[in-house]
C-alpha cells in the first residue's frame, strides 16, 4: 500500500490577538502583551494509504477543521511534517470560487482551473460535470438563480470529476437531496476503487459509518482514537455525553463510579428490553466526598447516533451522600422506542447554585436492545391513537 | 479490472514542514499557476460588467468621460501656451494614463490576499497568484486608456510619431512597479491591516507629488530631484515623453521606478516564501 497522506508529529498552533474591533492605536498598543497561543493539534501522528476513505470525528473545537487546512495545504504545522501525494481536491463548503453572476458553464471553467485542471481536461470533462450534477437545462443560466442543492451538486461534480488524488470531504453533502447524496457516495467509492484517497469530515455518523471503515477521533487537538469507525463514533458519543467542560473530566475525583446497568421491573439487569417494559438505568457510584445535592443525567441516542432523549431533574431534590458512601441512583422509564439497538450514558453531577452545576463522573456507555411494535418506525414511539370519524355520512 | 485510469500526475503533492516555501519551488508553482492568474483575472474583469447594460462600454466610457474632463478642466486653468510643452491636454493624458492604472492596480493588489480570504483558507495554491491577478485584471481597462489616449493625441491634431512608442516602455514599467509593490504590501497587510487605509492615503498624496498633471520644471528647483524618485515618476515621465513633453532629466525618474519595482519586488517574493503556508491563518 502507497501512502497517500502522512502527518508526523504535527502540532499546530495559532496566535490569538486579543485586540478587538474598533480597538484604536492606545488600545493596541496597550493589548499587544496579551496574546496567547491557542493549540489546535497537539502531536498528531496519522498515516493513510492511498485508496482508503478515513473520517474525522470530534466535536466543535477538536481540531478537525485545522487537520483539513492542513491536509490540502492552506496552513503549514508549527512543528511536524505534514506529507501529501498527489493532487488534492477540497470539497469544502463546495462552490468557493464560484462566482454568483457567472454562469454554471463559466464557474465549471474557473473551478476547474483553480483545482488544477488544464483547459483541455475541463473541456473533456464538461458533459460528464454537467450529466452527473443533473444540470443540463441550467448550464447556462448564472449560478445565482441555483437552489442551494443544485449548486452543491455542481460544486461537488466538479471537485470529483477532477479525478483528485487525495478528496477532501466536509459535511457538505447534507445539503443536497437523498437521491444525490447516494449518488455521490456511489461516486465516491467508484473513484476510491480507483485509487483516490478521501477523507470525510462530518457530524453525520450515518454517513461516517456508511462510507468509511477507519475513523480517527479528535478530542482538544488530540487524535484519541484511530480504528474502525464503530468504535470511533461509540468513542465520540462518549466524550460527548462528557459535556465539555474541561476542568471537570473525571479529576475532581468526587466520586468513583462502579457501573452503568439497566434492569427489569424485577430488578435483573437486562440488556434487550420490550415496548412498555418499566426499566430503571442504574448509576452506581461511591462517594469520596460530601456531595449535597446531587442529581443524575440520562441520555439514550439510536444506534444510529441521533439522540433520542436526555434528561437531568436537577428540579427533584435527592438526599446528599456522605463521604464513603456507596449509593445506587436511578432513572426509571416506561420503554417507549421503536424496534432497534440504543446507547444510553449517565453521569452524576452536583448541584451549585442552580442552575450552575458540576459535573462529577459520567459513566461509560451502555448499549440495549428494543423490541418495538411492528408498526412503528422512526426515533420515537408516541404511541398514537388512530381512529376514524365519518363527518358526512351518506344514507 | 475494470478500474478507471489513475488520477493525474502522482508526482505532485506536497510536503510541509514549516510556514516557508523554498524560493525556487514557489516560483515552480507560480509558474505552473500560470493559466489560473489568467483564467481569474479575465473573470474579474469580466464579472464587474455583468448585469450592466452597456456592459464592456462601460470600459471604454468611464475612462473617456474622465479623459474629456481632465482636458476641459485643465487647458481652461492652465494658460495656453504658458508650459511651453505643447498641449498640455495631451500632457495630462499621457500622464493619466499610467496613472489610472497605478491608481487601480495598487489598492487592489495590495489587499488581494485579505480580499480573498474565502479562497484562500479553503485551497491552496501560491499565495503570489492573488496580487497578480489584481495586476493582470487591471491590464483590461489598461488597454482601453491607451487607446483612447493614442484617439486623443489623433484628435488633438499631433499625428503619429515614433515618439508614441515611448507608451510601451511607459506601460511595462508601471505594471512592474505595481507588480513589486503589490507583491510586497499583499503580504504585509495580512499582518499590518492599516495598510489598506494607508495606501489609499499615500496615493492621494502622490498623485499631486507626482508630476501626472504639472511638468516638473513647475516644482520648487530643490524638491525636483525628489519628485523624480517618486515610484510613480518613471512611468509617468516616460509617457509624457511619448507626447515630446520630456523631463530632460527622465532617466533619473525611470532608474527609480526600476530601483523601486526590483527592491519591493525581491522583499514581496521573500516575505511570500517566508509566510506563504500561513498567511491563511490571519485572514
Amino acid at each position: 500500500m502507497t501512502t497517500a497522506i502522512s502527518l508526523q508529529g504535527v502540532t499546530k498552533q495559532y496566535r490569538k490577538y486579543a485586540d478587538s474591533a474598533g480597538s484604536g492605536a492606545l488600545g493596541r498598543f496597550r493589548t499587544r502583551t496579551s496574546t496567547s497561543t491557542l493549540t489546535a493539534l497537539r502531536d498528531v501522528d496519522l498515516t493513510i494509504s492511498r485508496g482508503e476513505s478515513v473520517g474525522v470525528i470530534g466535536r466543535n473545537g477538536a481540531g478537525k477543521s485545522t487537520l483539513l487546512q492542513l491536509l490540502c495545504g492552506v496552513t503549514a504545522p508549527t512543528t511536524g511534517v505534514v506529507e501529501v501525494r498527489g493532487r488534492v481536491a477540497p470539497l469544502i463548503s463546495v462552490g468557493v470560487g464560484f462566482h454568483p453572476e457567472m454562469t454554471g458553464r463559466e464557474n465549471i471553467h474557473v473551478n476547474g482551473t483553480i483545482l488544477g485542471l488544464t483547459r483541455r481536461e475541463v473541456e473533456a470533462k464538461l458533459d460528464a460535470i454537467v450529466a452527473f450534477a443533473e444540470l443540463e437545462s441550467f448550464i447556462d443560466t448564472p449560478v445565482k438563480f441555483y437552489s442551494s442543492g443544485m449548486f452543491v451538486r455542481l460544486g461537488f461534480a466538479v471537485a470529483v470529476e477532477a479525478r483528485p488524488e487525495v478528496l477532501l470531504v466536509d459535511e457538505v453533502l447534507a445539503v443536497g437531496d437523498f437521491a444525490f447524496q447516494l449518488r455521490c457516495f456511489e461516486r465516491m467509492n467508484e473513484i476510491r476503487r480507483a485509487g483516490t484517497t478521501i477523507v470525510v469530515v462530518s457530524h453525520n455518523m450515518n454517513a461516517i459509518r456508511g462510507f468509511c471503515e477507519r475513523s480517527i477521533v479528535l478530542e482538544r487537538g488530540r487524535v484519541v482514537h484511530d480504528g474502525t469507525s464503530f468504535d470511533g463514533i461509540a468513542k465520540y458519543f462518549d466524550l460527548a455525553s462528557r459535556g465539555q467542560s474541561d476542568a471537570v473530566e473525571d479529576e475532581d475525583e468526587a466520586v468513583e463510579v462502579e457501573s452503568l446497568t439497566l434492569h427489569d421491573e424485577t430488578g435483573r439487569a437486562v440488556s434487550h428490553v420490550q415496548y412498555g417494559d418499566s426499566v430503571a438505568f442504574r448509576l452506581t457510584v461511591r462517594a469520596r466526598r460530601d456531595i449535597d445535592r446531587p442529581f443524575q443525567w440520562l441520555g439514550i441516542d439510536s444506534g444510529t447516533g441521533v439522540a433520542v432523549y436526555s434528561d437531568a431533574r436537577f428540579d427533584v431534590e435527592l438526599p446528599p451522600l456522605r463521604r464513603g458512601e456507596r449509593a445506587s441512583f436511578e432513572a426509571r422509564l416506561v420503554v417507549r422506542l421503536p424496534t432497534g439497538d440504543y446507547t444510553a450514558g449517565s453521569s452524576l453531577h452536583e448541584l451549585l447554585e442552580s442552575p450552575r452545576a458540576l459535573l462529577l463522573a459520567s459513566a461509560p456507555r451502555l448499549s440495549f436492545y428494543v423490541t418495538g411494535r411492528d408498526t412503528v418506525h422512526g426515533a420515537t414511539d408516541l404511541g398514537a391513537d388512530f381512529g376514524v370519524r365519518i363527518e358526512e355520512p351518506v344514507r | 479490472m475494470p478500474t478507471e485510469a489513475a488520477p493525474g500526475d502522482v508526482a505532485v503533492g506536497f510536503r510541509l514542514t514549516g510556514p516557508g516555501t523554498p524560493v525556487r519551488l514557489l516560483l515552480s508553482e507560480l509558474w505552473a499557476s500560470r493559466r489560473l492568474i489568467a483564467v481569474l483575472a479575465r473573470k474579474d474583469f469580466l464579472v464587474r460588467y455583468r448585469r450592466t447594460r452597456l456592459g464592456l462600454v462601460w470600459v471604454v466610457a468611464v475612462p473617456l468621460v474622465q479623459a474629456a474632463v481632465l482636458a476641459v478642466v485643465f487647458s481652461s486653468v492652465v494658460p495656453r501656451g504658458s508650459t511651453g510643452l505643447g498641449s498640455y491636454t495631451a500632457f495630462v493624458l499621457a500622464g493619466m494614463v499610467p496613472w489610472a492604472y497605478f491608481a487601480s492596480a495598487l489598492p487592489a493588489a495590495s489587499t488581494a490576499v485579505t480580499d480573498s480570504a474565502n479562497l484562500a483558507q479553503r485551497i491552496y495554491f501560491p499565495r503570489l497568484v492573488l496580487p497578480l491577478v489584481a495586476v493582470v485584471t487591471a491590464c483590461y481597462p489598461l488597454v482601453a486608456t491607451l487607446v483612447i489616449f493614442l484617439l486623443a493625441v489623433l484628435a488633438l491634431g499631433l499625428g503619429l510619431h515614433p515618439e508614441l512608442l515611448w507608451v510601451v516602455p511607459g506601460g511595462l514599467l508601471v505594471v512592474g512597479l505595481v507588480t513589486g509593490l503589490g507583491l510586497f504590501l499583499s503580504a504585509a497587510q495580512v499582518y499590518v491591516r492599516d495598510l489598506r487605509f494607508a495606501v489609499t492615503a499615500a496615493l492621494t498624496v502622490l498623485f499631486y507629488l507626482t508630476p501626472v498633471i504639472y511638468p516638473i520644471q513647475r516644482a520648487p528647483e530643490r524638491a525636483q530631484d525628489l519628485i523624480r524618485v517618486l515610484p510613480g515618476a518613471g512611468p509617468v515621465e516616460l509617457f509624457h515623453r511619448s507626447v515630446g513633453a520630456a523631463d530632460p532629466l527622465m532617466w533619473r525618474s525611470v532608474l527609480a521606478g526600476l530601483v523601486w519595482t526590483v527592491v519591493f519586488a525581491v522583499a514581496g517574493l521573500v516575505l511570500h516564501c517566508r509566510r506563504d503556508r500561513v498567511l491563511a491563518d490571519l485572514l
